[in-house]
Formats: structure tokens, sequence, C-alpha cells
């Protein structure tokens, strides 16, 4: 299964920026959620949970890596429904926590199959739009495209968890895009979704949503409610400066003025307590991460898997972008988590199993 | 199966990935911008905000300076309160927050959410206090609730303690939060809103003394307002303890001789030699403590609607007609002016016609041939009208003034009134009339007319004929500790030295010997074997002043009584003044002075004091003289 020559090709240095950034996300979480007992303290839980989500996460890259991505494409169609039965049984049977029925517990842990989603609808388009013999890809392709991403993306939105849904459209976007797609098609859906978006504010958006869409133009409308935590937000990276506050010495997120800092806001907690200089460094891990992905679709030997690429990190680089800006307040808050550093099982495993998909495919690019 | 990709393909896929890269190079730029912007642009102003929301800032304040008599008892003290206490940055719905708090303590939630609404505008971490001194049951209640409660916390503080049955309450005065207007004002410049402050009395007067310096106790808390740890702590530096010249147990003696009269009124005691006050009393009282938590809406409106208004300092606010205990100034007047002598005579045959009127004596039937001192001793109108229409008014102004009548005394406790001794000049330059009528002098001599005094500035005036004309200063302070123990406080310069010859002083000084210890004299009830006490009695007639029509109720036409007195006669070392208001008779003044007498002597010779004297022990005379005809003075 595993060719020893194959050892040769694979991109070390990505692989090295990708284990940087999850061994930062474990010290990060180790410092949000260490807890301060009379006599000192102790790391929590969490740390531990992440630090075992980050050896299975291993492993599973190493599985996606030494199957040929073609052997997964191949079984797309079946890893594709096994996601959407994993998804309805969630919404049947999942458990319940924070307001979202998004978990399954297998034994001691919570799988989060949505985390999932993301591999599962990048292999279904790579595979369907990578097959397809015709150069150019027309309107039905894209219609069909649509439904394949839509709906695993409805059953997530229905848990309801519209941060994850909504990362399984740049997926989407991406392979199109790679795939060839005219411009003006993907214009024409830029164009309907901008349309849609006052039917949506009027039909879909529950008024949780819009107050924190309005208060992200306004924070001070509202300092204690919907816009406390774009403020805090930003109260935290700017209180950040230059070099930081320290390891575990961020106010902001030691002492529970940013919610969640451990999950979603673990970036800022990162630039309160390593400044802007932490922040230049963690970004710079991220592009370097992003565009040597993009790189390795450019290698690719295939159109499958320069499309299963594009999609993986499209959806990667979306979630890090947006996230990211919602770290400073320069996005509205949305249950969006940054890749390889917030705390979450299922969501680290899921993005490591991702990029041994895109070593593998870096990796097989001379094989044929 | 697997479909490699065509030259064709390869070049449009190479191209739209470069797109795709420099997208994402492009956005990464634009994150680092704003990052930059936040984290070194603005970072002084985050910093700041970052900082107000995990800390939280306790004002500790400081106790006042305890209040010591002269012998070191303990006269007002501090004790520890809790408050009630709300930040409501750490709130996220003050509203449910205040229903809560007003279920748990049972206190009105309409009364809570006035106390946050008037200090809505200050900044949102600092604490306003919700609940003062609020009972143990109260502060349980609230921390048993802390976990639906945050940004609700107490603290505990020092309040202040006066003694009980408001004894001094008017010397001490009180304390409450500092007002606006005092805000506005530059020696309170750096007093926060909310500080308690002193108000009225020595509390008012010795403010910044007493005050201290609050200390600030900064704490870590959460963004739920839980404390995570103390940071630093800065204690207070508490007030400054002060000795009075007071003697507690003469002021108790004050206070229980007019509690057996059941009379309001006022009292001031002093050292003739050096002005130090002994006692200070005004009645009715009011309980200072009542003040010390904030005084609620209705305590404080009965307080001031009051007819016999209870905040009024009688001692140094009320002015009075002082009767007949001017007479001594008016004789000296007329010694010290060459006018009389010591031997100097006047027939009383009840009366005597001035300037066409008819100007009679108390006693009707008439006392004889008098001279100056036994004419002191009866009180003797007739000898007073001639020698006041001899000096006329202005050498009786001069002489009155100089003793300390109808000036300021210059106590050291705020709001004095001065009082009146009325001149040519005073009626020109502040009447209608303008003109001074020789008659009017007639009702000047026996202190009626427009003379009035208040009982502190009497106090002086009998201090320096105590002393041989130095006319003090009263003051209340008579050390202060500077936190290397109590210092003393120099007395304050005598206001005048007036040049009076002994001789002449020693007459007047004669006839008040004889007002207490003579066969004739109207104050006997005052002696005390061995002291040779001197006084004086007075009555102002109240109906003369206010006019029948404008008296509601029977007691309010009763006659003031007034006792001046010191002794021992030869070397004074206590005077003063026992004013009883509607008292009556001036010798129910004279009842109240002997226990206070009686009280000093004993504690000076480490006798048993006297207990508190019972109504019958103080013989009153509570025969209405309104109700006869002809009230005179004596």
């Amino acid at each position: 299964m595993f060719e020893r020559r194959l050892y040769f090709h694979v991109d070390w240095l990505l692989l090295a920026a990708i284990l940087l950034l999850a061994g930062i996300g474990v010290a990060m979480v180790y410092s949000t959620t260490y807890i301060i007992t009379p006599t000192g303290g102790r790391a929590a839980q969490q740390v531990w949970t992440q630090s075992y989500a980050l050896g299975i996460g291993l492993i599973a890259l190493l599985i996606c890596l030494a199957i040929d991505y073609r052997v997964f494409a191949e079984h797309s169609l079946f890893l594709y429904g096994s996601l959407l039965v994993l998804l309805v049984f969630v919404l049947l049977k999942g458990q319940t926590q924070m307001g979202g029925q998004r978990w399954i517990p297998i034994g001691p842990f919570h799988l989060q199959p949505s985390e999932f989603a993301r591999i599962g609808v990048a292999l279904m388009l790579a595979m369907y739009f990578g097959e397809n013999r015709r150069g150019a890809k027309n309107t039905s392709d894209l219609v069909i495209g649509g439904i394949l991403t839509g709906i695993p993306l409805l059953l997530i939105a229905k848990q309801p968890d519209l941060g994850t849904a909504v990362t399984l459209l740049p997926v989407f976007v991406g392979v199109a895009f790679l795939a060839g797609l005219r411009l003006r098609l993907l214009a024409v859906l830029a164009m309907a979704a901008v349309l849609a978006a006052p039917v949506a504010w009027k039909f879909a958006l529950k008024d949780y949503q819009k107050s924190r869409i309005v208060t992200f133009m306004d924070p001070e409308q509202d300092p204690r409610g919907a816009g406390y935590q774009t403020i805090q937000a930003r109260v935290t990276v700017g209180s950040g400066g230059l070099t930081g506050k320290g390891f575990r010495n961020g106010t902001q997120g030691q002492y529970k003025f940013l919610p969640v800092a451990h999950n979603d806001f673990i970036f800022s907690v990162l630039a309160e307590e390593q400044g802007f200089i932490g922040v230049l460094t963690a970004l710079g891990l991220y592009l370097f991460v992003i565009l040597r992905s993009l790189e390795a679709a450019r290698l690719a030997k295939d159109r499958l898997g320069a499309y299963l690429v594009g999609g993986i990190i499209s959806g990667f680089a979306f979630q890090v972008i947006y996230n990211v800006s919602m770290s400073a307040g320069l996005a509205p808050v949305k249950g969006i988590t940054l890749p390889l550093m917030s705390y979450g099982g299922s969501s680290l495993i899921a993005t490591l199993a991702g990029f041994g998909l895109i070593l593998n495919v870096r990796m097989r690019r001379f094989t044929n | 199966m697997t479909t490699n990709l065509m030259p064709d393909d390869r070049r449009s896929l190479t191209l739209r990935l470069g797109v795709l890269q420099y997208i994402v190079a492009c956005t990464f730029a634009l994150l680092a911008v704003g990052f930059w912007i936040f984290q070194i642009g603005q970072h002084e102003k985050f910093r700041e905000m970052a900082e107000n929301n995990r800390l939280r800032r306790l004002p500790l304040p400081a106790p006042r300076g305890v209040l010591l008599d002269r012998h070191g008892k303990v006269l007002v003290e501090n004790q520890s309160t809790f408050n009630i206490a709300l930040v409501r940055e750490q709130t996220k719905n003050i509203g449910d927050v205040l229903r809560i708090v007003a279920f748990a303590t049972g206190v009105d939630r309409e009364q809570l959410e006035d106390v946050v609404n008037r200090r809505r505008r200050e900044p949102s971490f600092r604490p306003i206090v919700l609940i003062e001194n609020a009972s143990e049951a109260q502060v349980a209640a609230v921390y048993a609730r802390r976990l639906e409660l945050p940004g609700v916390f107490y603290q505990q503080v020092p309040s202040r303690k006066y003694p009980a049955s408001a004894v001094g309450a008017h010397l001490f005065g009180y304390v409450g939060e500092v007002t606006e207007p005092q805000l506005q004002r530059a020696d309170y410049k750096d007093i926060e809103p909310g500080t308690i402050v002193g108000q009225a009395g020595l509390e008012l007067a010795y403010n910044k003394q007493l005050m201290g310096v609050d200390g600030n106790k900064v704490v870590v808390v959460n963004s739920v307002g839980r404390e995570i740890r103390p940071l630093e702590e800065l204690p207070p530096t508490t007030g400054r303890p002060m000795q009075l010249t007071i003697d507690a147990d003469v002021q108790k003696a004050t206070e229980d001789g007019f509690a057996a009269t059941g009379f309001d009124g006022a009292a001031v005691v002093l050292d003739p030699r050096n002005g130090e006050v002994l006692s200070f009393t005004s009645r009715p009282s009011f309980d200072p403590n009542a003040f010390t938590a904030g005084i609620d809406r209705s305590t404080w409106s009965a307080l001031i609607n009051d007819p016999l208004k209870p905040l009024q300092n009688r001692a140094l606010q009320g002015t009075y007609s002082p009767g007949s205990t001017f007479k001594m100034a008016v004789g000296l007047a007329g010694l010290e002016e060459g006018i009389i002598t010591p031997n100097f005579h006047v027939y009383c045959g009840g009366g005597q016609t001035f300037y066409g009127r008819f100007f009679r004596c108390h006693k009707a039937t008439g006392h004889g041939s008098m001279n100056l001192a036994h004419a002191i001793e009866q009180s003797c109108d007739v000898y007073f009208y001639t020698v006041g229409n001899m000096l006329g008014v202005d050498r009786i102004n001069k002489w009155a003034t100089l003793f300390g009548l109808g000036v300021k005394s210059g106590i050291d406790l705020p709001n004095e009134l001065s009082g009146l001794v009325p001149s040519t000049e005073w009626k020109a330059k502040y009447t209608r009339e303008k003109k001074w009528y020789a008659g009017e002098t007639i009702s000047v001599s026996i202190g009626q007319g427009q003379v009035s005094v208040t009982p502190v500035s009497l106090a002086v005036y009998t201090a320096t004929l105590a002393n041989g004309g130095t006319r003090v200063t009263p003051h209340l302070v008579k050390a202060v500790d500077d936190g290397t123990g109590l210092k003393p406080v120099p007395a304050p310069k005598p206001q005048s030295q007036v040049e009076v010859t002994p001789e002449k002083l020693q007459a007047i000084r004669e006839g008040m010997w004889l007002v207490v210890n003579g066969g004739a004299g109207t104050a006997r009830r005052a002696a005390i074997p061995g002291k040779d006490v001197c006084g004086k009695t007075g009555t102002a007639q109240v109906i003369s002043l206010q006019g029948r029509a404008a008296a509601r109720t029977n007691r309010n036409l009763r006659d003031h009584g007034w006792f001046t007195f010191f002794a021992p006669r030869d070397n004074p070392e206590i005077a003063g003044v026992v004013f009883l208001e509607h008292g009556i008779h001036s010798a129910n003044a004279a009842s109240v002075a002997r226990h206070i007498l009686e009280t000093y002597f004993a504690k000076k010779e480490g006798r048993p004091l006297p207990p508190p004297p019972t109504r019958e022990q103080m013989r009153l005379d509570l025969s209405d003289r309104f109700a006869r005809t002809g009230a005179g003075q004596h």
C-alpha cells in the first residue's frame, strides 16, 4: 500500500507547518482553559482531549496519505452517501449541546460529522467535475454540483450549525472555479446571492442572527448584548500590542471576558498573549500552508487531484480568513472555528485528514 | 480511470490557481493591516479598556477620626456596617438584578432603581452603593444568590457612632453624603461623589482633619464580576483623632439638667481663663446616628417640619432678648465711663417716668434706695433705667460689644449668628426710621428692645466679667493626633482685651455674688456652699417681641429664662449660661446651672458625681407670669 519511493515526495515543509500550527493550537488551548486554584493551577481536560485528537488526527492523516487518492475517489459516492446518513442520524439521534444537535457520542468521544462534510463534498465534487471530460463546464454541471453541495449543507444548517454549513460553499466554488466554470456563471451565482440576501434577511435569518450583523456594524449600540463579543474581541486583540502580554497572561481571555476563548476566539487570545508578532507568525504559517497546498494542486497529475486539493484548501482558507477576521472583530460573530488551532477533536481530525489527501495528491504527482 | 491533465487544461488550471493564490495573499495582507491598526495604532485605547475590564477598584472608606473628651473618654467613634454595592459594567440586565436584590433584601425596588438612576452618568465600572448599612441577614441573602447577581457585592465600611440619647448632637453635628453644591466648591475639589463628609457641627467644621484619606483595593474580576484574586491594596488613612475641650460628665450633667426640667433651650459652659468649652447643648435635639447611614426621607422631613426646629443650633443660631443679664454691661459702662460709682444710689419706687412715659420696675412696690451691687442682686429695673439713660445707647453699645455681646464669639462651629446691641449708627444705617429716640435707650438698659444675643455670646460675656476683661474665644478642640499622639492645639487668641479697672469690675461681681448668695438674690437656688457661685438671672418677654396674635400656643407665650454664672468668685474657672426656651422663670435655669456646677466641682474634687436630678429636685416654678399683668424683669 505504501511504496517506499513515495516517502521522498512527501511535502515535509507543508507537514511541518501544519504540525506547528496544531502545536500552537494545543498551547493556546492550554492557556485559555488553564484552571486557577487557590494553591496554584493545572491544565484543564480540554488540553488532553485536544492532544489525543492531534494523535488520532495524525493517524487519520497517515491513512489518507497512504491510500492512493484515486481509491478514495472511486469510493466517493459511498463516502458521500455515508456522510449523508451520518448527518441524518445526527438530526434524529444526535446529542444536543449548546442549542445545537451536532454530536454522536462514541465512547468517551463525541463525533461531529459536519466537520467531515467538507472532505466528503470535496471528494464528491472533485470526482464529478474531474471525471467529466468536457472542457468547459456548463450550467447543468453547476446545478448538479450545487445539489451535491446543497444536500449536506441543508442537513448541517438544520442542526442548526449555519457556521459549519456555510464552509461548504467555498469548497463548491473552489472546485467549480478550478474546473473552468465560466466566470460569467459564477458572477450570476454571486449576483443571485446578493439578490437573495434581503429575502434571506426577511425569512431565513433568526432574530439573534440579524442582531449579530446589525451590532457588528455598530457594536456600541448594544455593548452588553449582541455587540459584546465584537467589542471584547477588539479589546482583546488591541490590548495585545506589539509583543503581547505573555503566555497565560492575557487578561481578556484568562478572565473570560471573551466567550468560548478556546474555541471560536482562540486567535484573539493568541493576539492578546503573543501580540502582533505572534499574529504575523501564525498568519504567515497559514498563508504558507494555503499557498503550498495550491501549489500541490498545480502540480497534480490529474484533474481529480487538482480539484480535490482545490476544494479542501478553499474550505480551509475560507475558515481561516473568516475566523481570523472575526477574532479581531472585523467580521460578524459566527460559529466558525479556526482550523488546526481551535479546540475541537472532530475539527482537528477532519482537517488533518484533509491535509493527508493534499499531501497524497502532491506525493503521487509522478505516479501513474 | 484517471484523467491526466491535457496541456490546455494545465494552462487554464495554472491560471486559475494563480488567481486563487493572489486573492488569498491579498486577503492575508489586509488582515495583517487590520491587526496592525488594532494592535499598534489603537493599542493604548484598547489596553486601557482591557484594564477596566478586569480590575475592580473598590474604595476602602477611611474611618473618621474619633472624638475624645478632655480626659480622653471616647465621645464619637466608628462602627462597621455593610454596604451592598453594584458594578453596572458586570451586569447584563440591571432590571433583573435589582428585582432579585429587592426580593432578597426586602428593600423597595423603586428605591433601588432611584439610587442607580441618580448615579447613571458615572462610569459604569464605579461601584454604586445600593443598600447602606445593610443588615447581616440582607448581606447573607445577597451572598446566597451571588451566582444570579453578577456585579453585586458587599463591602464593610466604617460609619459614625454617636452617643445615645442625642447627647451633644448639635455639638458633634452629623455626617452625610457630599452634596452637589458642596462638590462645586473649590475646597471640596478632591472629594468624589458619594463620599461621606461632615454636614453640621464639629463634623463639618473639622471635616478636613476628621475625614482621613480613603484607600483602594484593586481586585481582579472575571467577566461575571467574581473576584479572582486581589491585586493591590492601599489601606485607608484614618482621620485624625481629636481631643475636645468638652468634659463628658459636665456635658451629661447639662443634658440631664435640661431633661429634668422638660424645657428646650441651650447651654454653653466654658473655662473663662482660656475659652475652652466644657459643655455645649442645644435642645430639642435629634439623633445624629440617623444620618450616618443616609437619612430616609420621612425622618428628614419630620425633622425639618418640626415646629420646635430640632435641627436649629440654638446655642449659636438662636437670638433672644438677654433680659436682665444685660444689666452688668450697663452697670460696667456707667462705672468705666465715670458716670457712676459703685456707691451710686438710685431710689426705686416701683417705676419711673422717662421722656413722658412711665417705665415700671418688676417689683411694683419698689426696691427703695439701692447701690449698684444690690441693684444687680435684686435686678432693680429703675436703677438701670437711670444709669442707661445717663449713658446713652452708644456707650452701652460700646461696652456690651467689648464684652462680646451683639458680635460673633468666634467659636469653631459653623453658621454662628451675631445677635444685636443697637446703636444710633446701627439705627441710621439699617432701619427705616433712622433716628434714635432717647426713650428707646430705657428699654435697652434692661436688655429689652432691640437687644438680642445668642447663648454662646452671653457665655463669653459672662466669662469676660469673670476673668477680668479678657474676651476669650470659645473653642472646642484641645489636641489633635497627627499620627504621633495627641498634640495640643494652642488656644485661639482672645477676641479682645478690655481695659477695666479691677475695683469697678469687683462691684459688678459683688452684685452677681449677691444674686446667688445674698438675702434678696434672685437665684439663691444656684448657691453651692464654699463655691461662691456668682450669677445673674434674666427673663426675656416673648409676648412683647412677637405679639400675642402671632403666638399660637400657650407654650409660645411663656417667657424665656436665662441664668448666667461663674464660679468661684475670686478665681473663676467655670462660666456659662443656661437658656430655657419658654422656661417661664429664670430661676428654673438656675436649677439646671446648679446641677452643672455641682457635677463640675464634684468631679474636680474627686467626689462621687451627683445623680441626674429628678423633676422634683429641680423645684420648678411653673406659674405663668404672663397670666399676670405688667410683667417685669428680674
